[in-house]
């Protein structure tokens, strides 16, 4: 059985890539740039995500107790708040943990905020977090009323929640029409660089057909042109996108000091990262090439 | 063996191209198909290349039926040809050898058949000391004959010349179609030649097809140009 050469092959496909340099360069260019932009949305939901789930139970309500009520006075407040509907769990926070909490989080970077302090200037707290989401309003007001049992302020993260997850969907929603837009850049680029590709070796390919070369052995190293495309965009993207993420982890981060902000090491997720830049350069290389042959290699 | 069994070809537009057709060649034949422009002998030659299909008939090379032949298996069919163009359709920056060889690649062959069959093919067509030679250094005899080269590379049992001498002065001509006839006859290769050139035709006294509007009017063995 007659073997067509893979070598041969894909010599030719590198031939095709240098042979059109300025679109090659330029499929290149728009892919990488497809992707980065891509890349980039996908690592913001990621860290989103993660940010969220590290805020905790966002539908938790913490209720701040009076500075001067004793020890027998928090804890009556405390039962009476477990007495309410829809409380799932109460916590209780001591003026001690409360202050080693703090300390935990600021003292290495504000050491003076803590030096002739301690506990005393924290107030206890319950955290409560409730059965049904859905009567968490309810609840709120219930607590709100305690105001005069000895409550000093009820401090609730639904709101910041609600925000954090509309950001998250404009982010989804703005990453899928970016996508859906760039991926169709990126083919129409392709697209025409493959068309150049076959008007240049048209007449190539017409003596190819005459002798009995098959619709494969002549389309194989246009497609793998487009995989070429493909993998070069994806990889130099994803050295890229390591180098910007780095950057903005290390530098932007940490000179502004946004420290609500905590960005996950790109370490965690470089290999899903590189996997789907490479799976959608190569899917977008492997759709434009075909296009770009149906329309101009037919018989 | 050409067979065509009452074909006619009308294309989208109307024309019609080929009218109820009936011609035989045998294995080994060499056969002028002559006419005027629009006589339908490109029609002719493009169903035997199976670039355009028959509107109706039956169009039969060896085993192959050309009306229903899939285009699965065109290429397949397309082995078992030579094609010889008027512009020879050489590659300016293949030499000689990789102009021959690249029809051998193209089907697949393995490198080493390749590199013993080239030198063979160009012996045939008396190149061989210009393998290395790019085409812009031949004169146009000698490209016709690369091309020549090129379509005996995957041995076919049918060499199809298409206006081979149309390019060429009256003795690059005379040299070229002595190598077709010889080729027909050293090999045992069936050799179409579409041509108008009246000279030649009536020179080599072989059998000649004279087709008009369509039709063939004429047929005869060591006939002269219609």
């Amino acid at each position: 059985m007659r073997r067509y050469s893979l070598t041969y092959l894909i010599g030719q496909s590198f031939k095709g890539l240098w042979r059109n340099g300025v679109m090659s360069v330029a499929s290149i260019l728009v892919l990488l740039s497809c992707l980065i932009v891509m890349g980039t949305f996908g690592l913001i939901i990621y860290n989103l995500n993660d940010n969220l789930a590290s805020l905790g139970d966002l539908n938790s309500i913490t209720v701040f107790i009076d500075m001067e009520k004793t020890d027998e006075e928090i804890q009556s407040i405390g039962e009476s708040i477990s007495r309410l509907s829809n409380v799932k769990n109460v916590e209780y926070i001591s003026k001690a943990e409360a202050f080693e909490r703090q300390k935990a989080i600021y003292e290495e970077e504000y050491p003076y905020f803590f030096q002739g302090v301690d506990e005393t200037i924290y107030p206890a707290s319950y955290v409560i977090t409730c059965d049904d989401n859905a009567h968490f309003e309810e609840l709120r007001l219930e607590l709100e009323k305690m105001k005069d049992q000895g409550v000093s302020k009820v401090r609730y993260l639904a709101d910041a929640a609600e925000t954090l997850e509309s950001i998250k969907n404009g982010v989804i929603y703005i990453f899928t029409w970016f996508m859906a837009i760039l991926f169709f850049v990126s083919l129409f680029v392709i697209i025409n660089t493959i068309k150049l590709a076959v008007s240049y070796r048209k007449q190539e390919i017409s003596i190819m057909r005459y002798v009995g070369a098959t619709n494969w052995f002549i389309m194989l190293p246009f497609i793998f042109e487009g995989i070429l495309i493909g993998i070069i965009s994806s990889v130099s993207a994803f050295f890229i996108q390591m180098y910007l993420y780095g950057f903005i982890e290390s530098s932007f981060l940490a000179e502004y000091n946004i420290r609500l902000v905590h960005i996950l090491p790109f370490d965690n997720v470089k290999y899903i990262v590189l996997g789907a830049f490479l799976a959608i350069g190569i899917f977008t290389g492997i759709v434009g090439s075909s296009i770009s042959l149906r329309k101009n290699l037919k018989a | 063996m050409i067979d065509f069994e009452n074909v006619s070809k009308v294309y989208p537009n109307g024309t019609v191209a080929l009218d109820g057709l009936n011609l035989h060649i045998d294995d080994g034949e060499f056969v002028f198909i002559v006419g005027a422009s629009g006589a339908g002998k490109s029609t002719l030659m493009k169903l035997l290349l199976r670039e355009e299909k028959v509107t109706s008939g039956s169009l039969r090379v060896d085993e192959f039926e050309l009306s229903k032949l899939s285009n699965y298996k065109v290429p397949y069919y397309r082995r078992r040809l030579g094609v010889v163009f008027q512009d020879f359709r050489l590659f300016q920056n293949k030499s000689v050898a990789e102009n021959v060889s690249f029809a051998m690649r193209a089907i697949g062959e393995p490198a080493k058949l390749i590199r013993r069959r080239v030198p063979a093919i160009l012996n045939v067509v008396g190149l061989q000391d210009k393998a290395k030679n790019f085409p812009r250094e031949l004169s146009g005899g000698e490209q016709q004959r690369v091309a020549m080269a090129r379509a005996l590379a995957n041995n076919p049992g049918l060499i199809i010349a298409d206006e081979p001498t149309g390019n060429l002065d009256p003795m690059l001509s005379l040299e070229i179609m002595n190598l077709l006839i010889r080729i027909n006859k050293s090999k045992n290769k069936t050799v179409i030649v579409i041509t108008h050139e009246k000279n030649l035709v009536d020179h080599f006294q072989q059998r000649v097809v004279t087709l008009n509007d369509g039709h063939i009017v004429d047929d005869r063995v060591g006939g002269m140009f219609g």
